[in-house]
């Protein structure tokens, strides 16, 4: 019974998309692109780890399980991973109680702090980490310790202060949208500030710690630029996978690796969407309403207040001895100051500087555009295969940077898709790996639209293209070309899948920046790091001006940010 | 605003499509370090000034395995320096292309050269000891002047070089290694294997890039790197770290620095004329300021560079350490559990 009226539904569907040629022609062209840069590579991957060179031979594999050291780095990023999550939740969980539920002072500053890892380029926090902690490191010297920076503590802390960002953000959207007349009422009824914070907000909250703790995961596990510089012999499994490729020329390696990889972020992104998600208690979609409850309890406010500096302290210092880093002879020996770095970086990396910028602002508007066409067409529109098009554009969210680089290395590496060595490859992995948020973003914007609106256009005799870009777009622009630039940030600081498929004549200023790593050059390195650092600021300014400047009379109902 | 923003993203794929049509461009890779190679390449485009460099800074091992993958179509058509090992073990797999009509070829001896013309020499390097002064007197002990002085218990964790697959440096080492260890027939025999064990232990981190142990020593991270002497001078005595460099009693490794042609690259015409520059006295006069020992002989020694009859060299035969890279490295993985 129920499967008749399922088949009913479909065959509907069908019919309805049939009736309408312009959207079954855009459903037909994201599908053939999602299916060619999205999942094609991870077919590859697949292939090459079991059937290399046609044959099934999955030597790996077994090998995977009977030699520890092929096994053992997957357990350290597991462990790793483990640990920054709850490391990174806490430290988010004291950011986002902070500015979204007591009346502390400094809350932009605070908040500020919160996102500068999110800017900044890969490698300068484990840069930073060794010149202050390391086993002849300013602090280390000063304090006498004994300790050994490289391996896991220095991977979970600068793994932590790389990723608590997601958390936060998470977690702020949480504590301020908890309906503030639930706390009330447990107040009402007697319950004291802290029994209600345990009973009431921390339960209503869970969800959102959960999502946080899982997403921080996933990227702790596809995490490549720390590990390079402060791993020491605490094999994880995304520089694994990279010397197989680039050092040994071992694919199937490689790719089995890159499986073991994928295999735990897949599994955590499916119960986190599935499952986690599902639970939320929260309205996620509504504007933050400002007017929950705020501790203003002085044993409340000071303690956090005090960590939050320490916590914004440590972030600061670590970014600022990177900068001063940049501007000395020989950072950590000769600290003269010199502009030499800033120039060797425009004199030998001038033309990366180019290139990067050339491949990102092509990339940007490619995949803001795909990014809320998708969201749309999830959002808006009812066809046969949609719920398949939303799983594989948010997929990339799980794939880890590695795995994609090496699954498009492995696909596009042969006529009659000979990519490699292009700019198209290095702009279609910037598009396809930044969708998912792109998506996401899109769909949640669209979702405050009141769909009476587009109703209207369409019921005036606009077709779907003219209400797309007539209507849609302008009423989510603002929030679109803050995505725009949250797509351009991610592209200028992207590592882990672009270092595969960058090529003699086009390179990247991240890639560069591994190459001064790889070297030892910390200087030149730290140079690299704030140029990028500089052209990002100044691409969040220009928009900011951009949106400030063209939506000055608050066209849409949305607001502002 | 919207059509905007597509018509400017049409325009910048045109640009980037357009942007295909330039100039003579020759593609190289190199594994010189990236601020060295730049120099080079530089004094090249200035003495050639119709044609453009792209190059790609990889080490010697990453170079091999680019030849690898790329081996159905190559990207680029010079392989610019990197120990010859890895040049060795790329002729064997059938990537170099054959170049003897080069005067270099002619005049360079027998045993800087592949017979068949596929690699021709451009320097010499000699590994060397690079420890930290300031560590030495924390510790209490001496620099190393032997193999077996790096399992001494006090360097334990204070050793660091590059791994033996992706560096032209750490490959070399390896050799000498084996052949100091042990008997000195080129392999791994049981000396070498328990060897090669006990030092691994002794290995704090391990650098994808040769070079940089000389720097992380000299900041002090570690006591210990083994690096070509060359480097040694450069990046850290030249710089005043607190570093001493010592050499092996029983006999230190050597390299050949290579340069071949690539096999099917795009711009070979272009990739001879860099190819015999770069034998050139003027090219070679270049290394005096990275003390590189130049296999040119009218080429200019620099002061505090290290000779041949400076140090204790082993009897090591590269070509058979070429011909059977790929062994040797699967033998290493296994021992240190890195690959």
């Amino acid at each position: 019974m129920k499967l008749d009226a399922y088949r009913r539904e479909v065959r509907g569907e069908i019919r309805r998309l049939l009736h309408d040629p312009v959207l079954l022609g855009i459903v037909a062209v994201v599908f053939v692109l999602l299916a060619a840069f999205i999942v094609f590579p991870l077919i590859k991957v697949v292939q090459h780890s079991v059937w290399p060179g046609g044959t099934f031979q999955p030597k790996y594999f077994i090998d995977f399980f009977q030699k520890t050291y092929y096994w053992r780095p997957l357990v350290n990023s597991l462990i790793v991973g483990s640990l920054v999550s709850v490391f990174g939740m806490l430290v988010a969980f004291i950011f986002a109680y902070g500015i979204a539920r007591t009346d502390i002072p400094g809350k932009g500053f605070f908040r500020l702090v919160a996102m500068l890892p999110i800017v900044s380029p890969p490698f300068l926090i484990a840069l930073a980490a060794i010149l202050l902690l390391g086993n002849h490191g300013v602090i280390t010297d000063a304090l006498r310790l004994n300790w050994d920076i490289y391996g896991l503590p220095g991977l979970v802390l600068t793994e932590t202060l790389a990723y608590f960002p997601i958390a936060f953000m998470i977690l702020e959207g949480v504590l301020s949208k908890i309906d503030p007349s639930i706390e009330e009422a447990a107040l009402d009824m007697g319950a004291s500030k802290l029994r209600t914070f345990f009973t009431v907000t921390l339960p209503l909250a869970i969800p959102g710690i959960a999502s946080a703790m899982l997403l921080v995961f996933i990227r702790s596990l596809e995490d490549f630029g720390n590990p390079v510089v402060i791993q020491g012999r605490f094999r994880v499994l995304t520089v694994a996978a990279y010397h197989a490729v680039v050092g040994r020329f071992n694919m199937p390696l490689g790719a089995t690796l890159a499986i073991f990889m994928l295999l735990p972020t897949l599994m955590i992104f499916v119960v986190q969407k599935y499952y986690v998600a599902r639970k939320s208690y929260v309205t996620v979609t509504g504007k933050p309403s400002g007017i929950g409850l705020k501790s203003t309890e002085k044993h409340v406010k000071i303690p956090i207040f005090i960590a939050l500096c320490i916590l914004s302290g440590i972030i600061l210092l670590m970014y600022g001895v990177v900068l001063f880093g940049s501007f000395t002879r020989l950072w950590g020996f000769d600290n003269s100051l010199t502009l030499d770095n800033y120039r060797y970086v425009f004199q030998v990396g001038g033309q990366y500087v180019w290139d990067t910028l050339k491949i990102a602002l092509t990339a940007t508007p490619i995949g803001g555009l795909l990014s809320i066409l998708i969201a749309y067409l999830v959002v808006r529109k009812r066809f046969v295969g949609r719920g398949a098009m939303e799983f594989i554009s948010m997929l990339n969210f799980a794939v880890p940077g590695v795995v994609v680089g090496i699954g498009y290395i492995l696909a596009f590496n042969t006529p009659p898709f000979q990519l490699t060595g292009t700019a198209l490859i290095i702009v279609l992995v910037f598009v396809f790996r930044r969708m998912p948020v792109g998506i996401r973003d899109g769909i949640a914007q669209l979702q405050q639209i009141d769909p009476a609106i587009e109703e209207a256009s369409s019921s005036l005799g606009a077709g779907f293209f003219r209400t797309f870009t007539r209507v849609t777009l302008p009423l989510v622009a603002p929030a679109f070309l803050s995505g725009l630039v949250y797509i351009f940030v991610r592209c200028m600081t992207a590592i882990s899948a672009v270092v595969f498929v960058v090529s003699a004549g086009w390179q990247l200023l991240t890639v560069a920046l591994l190459y001064e790593v790889d070297q030892a050059n910390l200087a030149a390195a730290a140079a690299y790091g704030y140029v990028i650092i500089g052209i990002v600021l100044a691409a969040i300014v220009l928009m900011r001006f951009v949106v400030a400047r063209l939506f000055k009379g608050g066209l849409t109902p949305l607001g502002g940010e | 605003m919207k059509r905007m923003i597509l018509c400017l993203s049409l325009l910048l794929v045109a640009g980037l499509a357009l942007t295909g049509i330039a100039k003579e461009t020759l593609t190289i890779y190199t594994a010189f370090d990236q601020d060295q190679a730049a120099v080079y390449i530089e004094a090249f485009e200035a003495a050639n000034p119709d044609i453009d460099v792209e190059w790609v800074r990889l080490s010697s091992g990453e170079v091999y395995t680019r030849l690898q993958a790329e081996a159905a179509n190559p990207q680029a058509s010079l392989w610019f320096g990197g120990s010859n090992t890895s040049h060795i073990a790329a002729a064997k797999a059938g990537l170099l292309e054959p170049y003897k009509e080069s005067l270099a070829w002619q005049y360079i001896s027998p045993q800087f050269k592949d017979p068949e013309g596929l690699w021709i020499g451009l320097y010499v390097g000699y590994i060397g000891f690079v420890t930290n002064t300031e560590f030495l007197a924390e510790v209490g002990a001496e620099a190393p002047t032997s193999w077996q002085d790096l399992l001494k218990p006090e360097f334990k964790g204070e050793i660091t070089l590059a791994y033996a697959f992706s560096s032209g440096t750490a490959y070399t080492t390896l050799a000498g290694m084996l052949t100091a260890i042990g008997s000195s027939e080129p392999g791994f025999d049981a000396d070498d294997e328990a060897y090669v064990a006990a030092f691994n232990e002794q290995v704090g981190q391990y650098n994808t890039s040769g070079s940089a142990a000389a720097t992380m020593v000299g900041l002090g991270e570690f006591g210990i790197g083994c690096v070509f002497s060359h480097d040694i001078v450069k990046k850290a005595i030249s710089k005043g770290y607190p570093v001493v460099m010592t050499f092996p009693e029983e006999g230190t490794s050597y390299e050949i620095g290579g340069m071949a042609l690539i096999k099917g690259g795009p711009q070979l015409e272009l990739a001879k004329v860099f190819y015999d520059w770069a034998m050139t006295k003027e090219a070679q006069d270049l290394y005096k300021d990275f003390f590189r020992l130049p296999l040119n002989p009218m080429a200019e020694l620099a002061e505090g560079s290290v000779r041949a009859t400076d140090v204790n060299v082993l009897p090591i035969d590269l070509v058979w350490y070429g011909d059977n890279k790929d062994a040797m490295l699967d033998e290493w993985s296994e021992i240190t559990g890195e690959y």
